[in-house]
């Protein structure tokens, strides 16, 4: 009775050392690197504005408009000249690598821009490029989100 | 104790100095002799103009092609109504317009339009609405020693695309594909030529006066109600009723598609103009003309009359310091 008992006892720790070895020597997995989608969800205001290259920032009151981007869709506040005149919906081109952004505005086709994100002092920026009026007029719009 | 140079045959100085000062002269770069144009021209007409061109060399180089640049308004799409072909002792051929996207010879990067426009900007006219457009000959020619070759260019020109009367300084560069706008030891390699006034009159359209300073201008040049339109005036142009005030309002009345006339004519923060520099005497207004007449979703501006008033509105000046208003009509052609 006694000797089964020490079997036992043995075999429980011959088994707790075969867990412990297995759970020891687990095969590393390497994780495939994925880049992050870009989310712009939330709300934007504008930090530098040119236009044809001349710098409107400091003529302009760009410090009431917003624009906010929230599950596709995007809304506009005390709007400006801007690639779309109305609140509609918005896509990218490639969640994780977008170079264009497109505006579909309600009732009006889709207008697509190319964008870029840069961080700039630790902060995502939004660069958009568009002509509101007249082809041959270029604005730059920088964005950045509002704290 | 005075000293004196006593040179024999002061003669031959004279005659070195001028070789020297010829062989400088006569080096390597090609050299506009002169343009025969027209003073004036109607809409539509087109245009013949010669541009007499003179390439001395000096060392063996090239072959090269030759470089032409023809600064005109945009409104006039030369780069459609433009025929140019050229007669020199080498052959005659055409001159066509480079391709877009080519890069210039010692442009740092720059095509050669947006080169032109970098090293002559607007060529003295006073609207940057004009463009410099690119050419280049269709056969190459070497610079062999100590040969001049002498050519002409013929330019036919279809002018006022745009349908619009205008006033502006036509202008004409060139270089070659190897060298572009440099100089060096042997010499310069690009010729300018900027002519006087060239008047298009019978059009429909505004006048567009690229040569004499305006009381105001407007920037960008074209635009429409949905854009970022600056007003300058320009207090320095002629003496007028504001010589003497600090402040200048904008008094505007828009003209609708829909036929409504909307005026906006305070004196409040909102139609305030800014002085560029103090004592400038130059004042400025940025509109989004769609919001400062506060039009509505369906209605466009087509043209607004304009004048600029002190901050009381009882002295108003208008077009060439008159009592008529200023106009300017929103399109982009």
């Amino acid at each position: 009775m006694k000797k089964n008992n020490i079997v036992q006892q043995y075999c429980f720790f011959a088994m707790a050392v075969i867990a412990i070895l297995m759970a020891s020597c687990k095969a590393e997995k390497v994780l495939p690197v994925n880049e992050a989608a870009k989310d712009i969800s939330g709300s934007w205001q504008v930090v530098r504005a040119t236009r044809n290259g001349t710098d409107l920032t400091s003529i302009i009151d760009f410090s009431q408009f917003r624009i906010n981007f929230k599950d596709g869709s995007y809304t506009m506040v005390n709007k400006l000249p801007f690639l779309v005149n109305n609140d509609g919906k918005f896509s990218l081109d490639d969640p994780q690598y977008p170079f264009k952004i497109t505006f579909t505005a309600n009732g009006a086709a889709a207008v697509s821009t190319p964008f870029t994100y840069p961080v700039v002092n630790g902060k995502r920026q939004l660069s958009i490029t568009f002509s509101p009026g007249c082809p041959n007029n270029s604005y730059v719009y920088v964005l950045q989100k509002v704290n | 104790m005075r000293s004196y140079l006593h040179i024999k045959g002061k003669g031959l100085w004279k005659f070195c100095a001028f070789i020297v000062l010829a062989i400088v002269l006569a080096c390597c770069g090609e050299i506009i002799t002169g343009v025969d144009q027209p003073a004036t021209a109607t809409i539509g007409s087109v245009v013949p103009i010669t541009v007499h061109i003179n390439i001395p060399t000096l060392g063996n180089g090239g072959p090269d092609y030759l470089i032409f640049g023809f600064l005109v308004p945009k409104g006039w799409k030369a780069a459609q109504n433009t025929t140019i072909s050229y007669t020199s002792p080498l052959g005659n051929g055409i001159m066509t317009l480079i391709p877009d996207g080519t890069v210039a010879k010692n442009g740092g990067g720059l095509t050669w339009p947006a080169y032109m426009k970098k090293t002559f900007q607007n060529g003295g006219n006073l609207i940057d609405d004009v463009e410099w457009v690119a050419y280049q000959s269709d056969k190459a020619y070497p610079h062999s020693n100590g040969d001049a070759i002498s050519g002409d260019l013929h330019i036919k020109i279809k002018v006022g695309a745009d349908g619009n009367n205008t006033l502006v300084k036509l202008g004409y560069v060139i270089t070659d594909s190897g060298n572009g706008f440099t100089s060096d030891s042997n010499g310069t390699y690009y010729s300018e030529l900027i002519t006087p006034c060239f008047e298009v009159t019978g059009g429909s359209g505004d006048l567009i006066d690229f040569c004499n300073p305006q009381l105001t201008t407007i920037n960008p040049p074209k635009s429409l109600d949905n854009d970022f339109v600056t007003l300058t005036f320009d207090g320095t142009v002629t003496s007028t009723q504001l010589d003497k005030v600090s402040e200048t309002y904008l008094c505007a009345t828009a003209y609708t598609t829909d036929g409504k006339t909307i005026s906006i004519c305070e004196q409040t923060d909102k139609t305030k103009m800014v002085q560029t520099t103090s004592n400038s005497h130059k004042f400025q207004i940025t509109i989004w003309p769609k919001s400062f007449f506060g039009i509505t979703g369906t209605q466009t501006v087509t043209r607004m009359e304009y004048f600029i008033t002190d901050k009381t509105g009882a002295i108003k000046v208008g077009y060439g310091n008159t009592l008529a208003p200023f106009t300017y009509t929103f399109k982009c052609s």
